[in-house]
């Protein structure tokens, strides 16, 4: 029997680290999403599928089409800038397809809404119109609606 | 004889004694400044790519009505308990400086106690989020690159590939990002993403009653945003942490970390 190779052990570890290195690239080729950006190291699908994403608020330009009157008055008064949505809900919970699919929120129950932007605080900004305990805001309490006196879509008296 | 290196005679031992000062005044002032501070301290940081949109908030505005977080959780399905955008109130006095967020503020602040009122010095409400910065540490530390900044700025998270390994969670120096309990991912705000490619502002600057939050192009002289630029009034978050921040602060106290 020839004695075997004095380097055989080398060659085996060669032989070793060809077929790790095959391995490591075939797992690497499979696991790297097909759409990889190598630039900046990211999957190249990822912000497509992030800007499909169904939109929920429409902004007040989406009320305007079904309540031009109603939207257009708001806007001529006190509450202008105001979002329809920020105090009625999301359009997608209300409209669709052209059609009205439930009810928008209305909340004719409470004062939270209005105090929830309009309580006085010490963080608010200084020229905000607040809540104040003036003569005719002595009787408010949560028995008396703020639309005993003000509109919401016309808060100014 | 030549002189030898650090022979310590009395002279040359004055001059290593120079030399080790001024060396560590150096250091020092690199560390402070941090290298090419000079040069990229404006607007607009480090990433070679150009960027046009910002986030503005303006803290004198805001009411701290809790619209916008309010609006977030609907338009992003954001898990309850959980939050994209918050809203904190800092009351600063002379005893110290109190800060609290009750639930984010979802439902806005009920009135501070009277006597942290009578303390109060100067009072503010501030709107938090990802500062989607140009020099991110969660993007850096993000072993699959599920995190990256698109070309116009946006830092994403990318849920299919994310591992949920909350890497990122630790590194974002602004509590931005949490693991979403539901899908087991990373997540944070996208700045509306979705809703800027389709033509609309992100949803919290839609609902915002006083335009405290404003977003748009700092390069079109137009936009509000651009506006802000010119009075050079801004500030950001943690500065001292060179992540670059493109939520950019007008009245903010100083006070704010
Ligand atoms: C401050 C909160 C608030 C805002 C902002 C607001 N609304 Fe209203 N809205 C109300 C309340 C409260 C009612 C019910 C009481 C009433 O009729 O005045 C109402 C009623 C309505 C109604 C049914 C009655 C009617 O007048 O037709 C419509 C439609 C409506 N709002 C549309 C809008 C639109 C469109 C906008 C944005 C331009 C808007 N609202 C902004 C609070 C608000
Ligand atoms: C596709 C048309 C459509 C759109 C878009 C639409 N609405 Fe309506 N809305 C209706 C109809 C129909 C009604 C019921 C009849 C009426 O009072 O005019 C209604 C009623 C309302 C009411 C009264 C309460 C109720 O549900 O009956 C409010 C408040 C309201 N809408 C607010 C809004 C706001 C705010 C927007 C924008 C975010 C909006 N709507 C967008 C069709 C629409
Ligand atoms: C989403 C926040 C928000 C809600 C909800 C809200 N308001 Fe307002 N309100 C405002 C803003 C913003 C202004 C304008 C402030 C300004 O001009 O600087 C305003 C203005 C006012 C004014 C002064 C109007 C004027 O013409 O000077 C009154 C009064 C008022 N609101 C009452 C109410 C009442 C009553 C309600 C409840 C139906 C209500 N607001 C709900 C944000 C709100
Ligand atoms: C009894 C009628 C009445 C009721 C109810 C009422 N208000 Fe008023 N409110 C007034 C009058 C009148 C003014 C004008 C200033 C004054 O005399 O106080 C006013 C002024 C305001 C102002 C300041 C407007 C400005 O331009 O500075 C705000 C804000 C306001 N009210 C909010 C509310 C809120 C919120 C509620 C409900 C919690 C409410 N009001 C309930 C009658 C009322």
């Amino acid at each position: 029997m020839p004695n075997p190779s004095p380097r055989s052990h080398l060659y085996r570890l060669g032989g070793l680290l060809v077929i790790g290195l095959i391995g490591f690239l075939a797992v690497k080729a499979l696991a790297t999403p097909s759409s990889w950006n190598h630039e900046d190291w990211y999957r190249g699908d990822s912000p497509k599928e992030i800007a499909a994403l169904p939109l929920s608020y429409g902004g007040n330009e989406s009320c305007q089409g079904c309540h031009k009157k109603t939207h257009d008055q708001v806007e001529a008064f006190g509450h202008k800038g105001l979002s329809c949505e920020s105090c009625h809900g999301a359009v997608v919970d209300h409209a669709g397809d052209g059609k009205k699919i439930a009810d928008a929120k209305v909340d004719m129950e409470s004062n939270w809404q209005c105090m929830n932007c309009h309580e006085d605080q010490i963080t608010k900004p200084k020229f905000f119109p607040t809540f104040k305990p003036t003569k005719t805001h002595e009787d408010v309490d949560a028995d008396m609606l703020c639309s005993t006196c003000h509109e919401a879509h016309n808060p100014g008296l | 004889m030549e002189k030898q290196k650090w022979n310590l005679e009395p002279d040359s031992r004055r001059e290593f004694l120079a030399n080790l000062v001024s060396g560590a005044a150096t250091a020092t002032v690199l560390m402070v400044v941090g290298p090419g501070a000079s040069a990229d301290h404006g607007v607009g940081g480090h990433s070679k790519k150009h960027r046009d949109l910002v986030y503005v908030i303006n803290v004198n505005n805001c009411i701290g009505c809790g619209n916008c977080v309010r609006a977030c959780k609907r338009e992003n399905s954001v898990p309850s308990e959980y939050f994209r955008t918050w809203v904190e109130r800092y009351v600063i006095t002379k005893k110290g400086i109190y800060v609290d967020s009750p639930k984010g503020a979802i439902e806005g602040f009920k009135k501070i106690n009277a006597a942290i009122r009578s303390e109060s010095q100067l009072a503010r409400t501030i709107p938090k989020m990802c500062n989607h910065c140009d020099n991110s540490p969660c993007i850096q530390v993000c072993p699959v690159g599920a995190t990256y900044r698109t070309d116009d700025g946006f830092v994403l998270v990318d849920h299919e590939h994310c591992v949920g390994c909350a890497y990122c969670v630790q590194a974002c120096p602004y509590g931005a990002r949490f693991i979403n309990p539901e899908k087991k991912k990373a997540d944070k705000c996208t700045w509306c993403y979705h809703r800027v490619k389709a033509g609309k502002l992100p949803a919290c600057v839609t609902v915002c009653p006083n335009k405290a939050r404003m977003f748009g192009n700092l390069h079109d002289p137009d936009s509000e945003v651009a506006k802000v630029f010119k009075e050079d009034r801004w500030m950001t978050l943690r500065p001292e942490m060179h992540t670059h921040p493109y939520c950019f602060y007008v009245g903010l106290p100083r006070e704010v970390r």
